[in-house]
């Protein structure tokens, strides 16, 4: 009896946590790969060799990434969608240069000395942008629930705004302070801290158990599952759905700032031109792949924990195959695991994924070719360094004639039904 | 007439998650006949229609068109095999015009793929006036009365020139002098040759239109009749079968003081002819008593509820007293705390969280009773859980299994429990039977009953006047917005509360 409670409650975790598992598998097997990819071709592999430097790399990556992805996995959970965090990263990160900038003792040609602003301006600069971030949530949730915008269109003009509000609002201040520039420096001593890759790590994984909590054991948390999920029926069930979606953009808007000032203190410095372009949709997409649905509702903390490791684990696998930029590759990969992410868990959804054809009709036919392109190009863009053009024409071929077969298959199946 | 049957339904099977809406179902349908499908909401009527009309593609079974076996994989497969469906929620794109409903899928265009929106308002104008409509072809859809509308529905069909016609209780929103024009287009359209298949379950429109009457019941077939052969009478008893005569709920109940007190209630209808939903409605309600309110879709039942539970759009006019103090709720949240809960009448829309578990959908309600130092007692949100499973008896094969795993009665006793954790003194149940099945819908009485005993006081709406006739104490009829009727329980009868109910403004 007892131990038919055990199976039961081992069942139900592991269906649970379908997601977060299959997650650690495929890490595994990335990590995996990747050395022995690195094995195969050069005979030595970087994760083996440095394996502490490499760690340190990975994981204040994840850190930075995940801090904000969490606010983003909040309100999507919540039903809603946050687009303004990249702009809200740097315009915090802004904000918080340009109050340590003017907190700063004036140097002997009377402009302010942004290295040395002492403990208490940082702190008062970062306190101020958390401020800037509760703000920024809640034009937010006074767009959306009062004056109606759906969250796409509120979010998406703060992504627009905030970044450039950031340029003119650096270059106003610092043409106030003497000397005017668009990227404000933040190179002061203690703020530099904040750069060290332990307190990124330290911060995701203080904020992932507070969003754990939050949402796994709290009535909020249950009730912006409930929001995310039917909120006509939340709000019917006499919840209070504006003050949970207040709740939730704040979560998204503070995140994001505490972010803009741990990647202002890497940088040493916000400028609005580079700093974290198309960030949110990075958070976004660490979140589906950690398991939350955009429709809202679905989704748990340890997952999109995972989701970022996972992004970052696999980003850094492909700059280590290829030896290049990561930065290069970043868009391509998120892209493609959003795609696989989504896909799959259609797929689950619908069930028999193996009797659905994949490339019905004409639509099927034309997308083969463009697919077989896309896959040579990839390969030839990898590997032309070694290999020239050949090795991406061929492999565009083999894929092309692939997938021509499997739309073959799938015809004569459909045919035979 | 000829010998094969235009439609023949062999052992059509629709099984849902926990319900079997449609067991073993066959039935042919005459070329040429008005043939009748009558049974109560939950009966099979609208499943079989939808499996006929391509709407619902998995089933077991066959269906055979004139011989041929057929399977369609959407509406419009069954649009090209000449079988066009009219259902009871209308199927328009509200925001275009009715011509470019009527065309929309396969809109007339002229040379260069351009609109030929010319021919097609000709032909829409032709359409309708055959159907004694006068409505503009470019006039907008959504902006028509319903009655409208489906004749809209309608012509739509005959340009598709449809040979099979399925009417899916086609006149429960209509009014009198619309319900005669719809007579008219029906026989107008039985001498052109148009087979009919009539959804309703309205002895009067069954025995005045139909050559045959098939009843169903639970999802069964119980059995097909000759309309010379049967009576009225027959026909009601064969629907409602034996289940509902066995309530006995007893008049005993004892009603107590007021609890709550409506005065001149009205609702404003912005940008609206009728500039009302609800116009100066004043009632009031006992403790132990089940009040009815009866009405046709769009009379204002919901919209009633909504006011007194602070969810409408518009807050609405006029004077609420629950025991005796004002109140005036700006959200459900407040209504929550003073004591009113309200059970949806949309229950997938507006009443179960599809992705949780039966556990978290009963204590949505009341988790701030189960929170210990911030955090939610997992076990005595099960303790909560368990006594509502086990008091309103929902089948389920426990509290961690999905919502939608459950049948319909049983999402619904899931929906009555959370509202009953919060204790509420004034329960609004909104057509709380709507596709429950008749045995869960006598649990369901019964537990109405039981809660009046124990003090609650209980608003009921249903579009099933025998529904309301079996359990209200007392019955208010609502029509367009007013309030036309109210009857004791000794007075009240079918006939006197359609009367009221379709009475015009």
């Amino acid at each position: 009896m007892n131990s038919g409670n055990d199976t039961q409650s081992s069942t139900r975790f592991a269906k649970r946590f379908r997601n977060e598992l299959g997650l650690i598998v495929a890490l595994v097997i990335v990590i995996g790969g990747t050395i022995g990819a690195n094995l195969l071709m050069n005979g030595s592999a970087d994760y083996l060799n440095e394996p502490v430097r490499n760690l340190e790399d990975i994981l204040h990556q994840t850190a930075l990434l995940g801090i904000f992805a969490l606010g983003a996995a909040i309100v999507i959970i919540a039903g809603g969608i946050d687009l303004s965090s990249g702009s809200m990263i740097v315009f915090a990160g802004s904000i918080c240069g340009l109050v340590m900038l003017i907190l700063a003792p004036k140097g002997p040609d009377m402009l302010p000395d942004p290295t040395n602003v002492g403990l208490f301006a940082v702190c008062i600069a970062i306190g101020v942008t958390m401020v800037v971030g509760f703000m920024v949530g809640t034009v937010h949730t006074w767009l959306i629930t009062i004056v109606r915008l759906p969250p796409f269109v509120a979010t998406l003009a703060s992504l627009v705004g905030l970044r450039s509000l950031a340029k003119i609002l650096n270059q106003a201040v610092t043409a106030q302070l003497g000397n005017q520039v668009t990227t404000v420096r933040a190179d002061d001593a203690t703020f530099a801290y904040l750069s060290e890759w332990w307190v990124a790590l330290v911060i995701f994984i203080v904020l992932g158990i507070l969003c754990w909590f939050l949402m796994n054991g709290t009535v909020i948390g249950r009730h912006l599952y409930a929001m995310g999920g039917n909120e006509e029926a939340a709000r019917l069930s006499g919840i209070r759905t504006d003050h949970l979606k207040w709740l939730a953009y704040c979560i998204g808007s503070v995140t994001a700032a505490i972010a803009g000032v741990l990647y202002t203190a890497k940088v040493g410095a916000a400028n609005p031109s580079t700093l974290a372009v198309g960030y949110e949709l990075n958070a976004i997409a660490a979140a589906v792949v950690g398991g939350c649905s955009l429709q809202g509702g679905v989704g748990l903390i340890p997952g999109v924990m995972l989701g970022v490791l996972f992004l970052r684990v696999v980003i850094d696998s492909v700059a280590k195959i290829v030896r290049a930029g990561s930065d290069d590759y970043q868009g391509m990969i998120v892209g493609f695991l959003v795609v696989l992410a989504v896909a799959f868990n259609e797929l689950r959804r619908q069930g028999g994924g193996a009797k659905k054809s994949f490339f019905p009709g004409i639509l099927g036919s034309i997308t083969i070719p463009i697919l077989a392109i896309l896959v040579g190009t990839v390969i030839f863009v990898m590997t032309q360094k070694t290999q020239g053009v050949t090795v991406g024409i061929v492999s565009g071929v083999i894929i092309g004639l692939l997938l021509g077969g499997l739309k073959l298959t799938e015809s004569a199946r459909s045919q035979r039904t | 007439m000829a010998d094969t049957p235009i439609i023949s339904i062999k052992h059509a099977t629709k099984r849902y998650p926990g319900v079997v809406a449609l067991h073993d179902v066959s039935v042919d349908i005459r070329q040429g006949e008005l043939h009748s499908i009558c049974g109560e909401n939950g009966a099979g009527k609208s499943t079989l229609m939808k499996i006929l009309s391509g709407v619902i593609t998995e089933y077991d079974g066959q269906i055979e068109i004139r011989g041929e076996s057929v399977s369609f994989r959407g509406t419009r497969e069954a649009e090209a095999c000449g079988l066009s469906i009219i259902h009871q929620e209308l199927n328009l794109v509200e925001e275009l015009s009715a011509a470019a409903n009527v065309f929309l899928g396969r809109e007339h265009t002229s040379g260069l793929g351009l609109l030929n929106n010319r021919q097609m308002n000709a032909e829409t104008s032709e359409l309708l006036k055959q159907l004694e409509c006068d409505v503009h072809p470019q006039a907008i859809a959504g902006s028509l009365r319903v009655g409208d509308q489906q004749l809209l529905e309608i012509a739509k069909a005959l340009s598709l020139n449809s040979e099979i016609l399925i009417m899916d209780e086609p006149t429960s929103a209509l009014t009198e002098s619309e319900v005669e024009r719809l007579y008219r287009v029906i026989d107008h359209l039985r001498e052109k040759g148009v087979t009919i298949l009539y959804i309703s379950h309205k002895m009067d429109e069954v025995f005045r239109l139909s050559d045959r009457i098939t009843v169903l019941r639970d999802g069964k077939l119980v059995k097909t009749l000759e309309k010379d052969q049967t009576t009225p009478r027959e026909v009601t008893h064969l629907m409602v079968g034996r289940e509902i005569e066995e309530i006995d709920l007893g008049d005993s109940r004892e009603i107590g003081d007021v609890v709550l007190e409506v005065n001149n209630l009205s609702l404003p209808w912005l940008g609206h002819a009728r500039a009302w939903r609800l116009k100066e409605i004043s009632f009031q309600l006992r403790r132990g008593e089940i009040l009815g309110i009866a009405g046709l879709m769009g009379a204002g039942r919901t919209e009633l509820l909504e006011c007194l539970f602070g969810a409408s759009d518009e807050p609405p006019a006029g004077k609420i007293l629950l025991e005796n103090q004002p109140v005036r709720f700006r959200n459900p949240n407040e209504a929550k705390r003073a004591g009113v809960a309200m059970v949806t009448e949309d229950r997938k829309r507006l009443g179960i969280f599809a992705q949780m578990c039966v556990r978290e959908n009963i204590s949505m309600c009341t988790l701030e009773e189960t929170v210990t130092s911030g955090v939610i007692s997992r076990k005595k949100e099960a303790e909560l859980v368990n006594g509502s499973v086990e008091r309103l008896s929902v089948k389920t094969s426990g509290p961690e299994s999905s919502i939608t795993s459950l049948s319909g009665g049983n999402q619904q006793k899931t929906i009555i429990g959370r509202w009953l954790l919060t204790k509420p003194k004034v329960l609004l149940l909104d057509d709380p039977t709507r596709g429950v099945d008749v045995g869960a819908k006598a649990e369901l009485y019964r537990l109405m009953d039981q809660l009046c005993r124990e003090g609650i006081a209980i608003i009921l709406t249903s579009s099933e006047l025998p529904e309301l006739l079996t359990v209200s104490d007392r019955i208010l009829v609502l029509a367009e917005g007013r309030m036309t009727a109210e009857f004791d329980r000794s007075e009240a009868s079918e006939a006197a509360i359609m009367e009221a109910a379709t009475e015009s403004a």
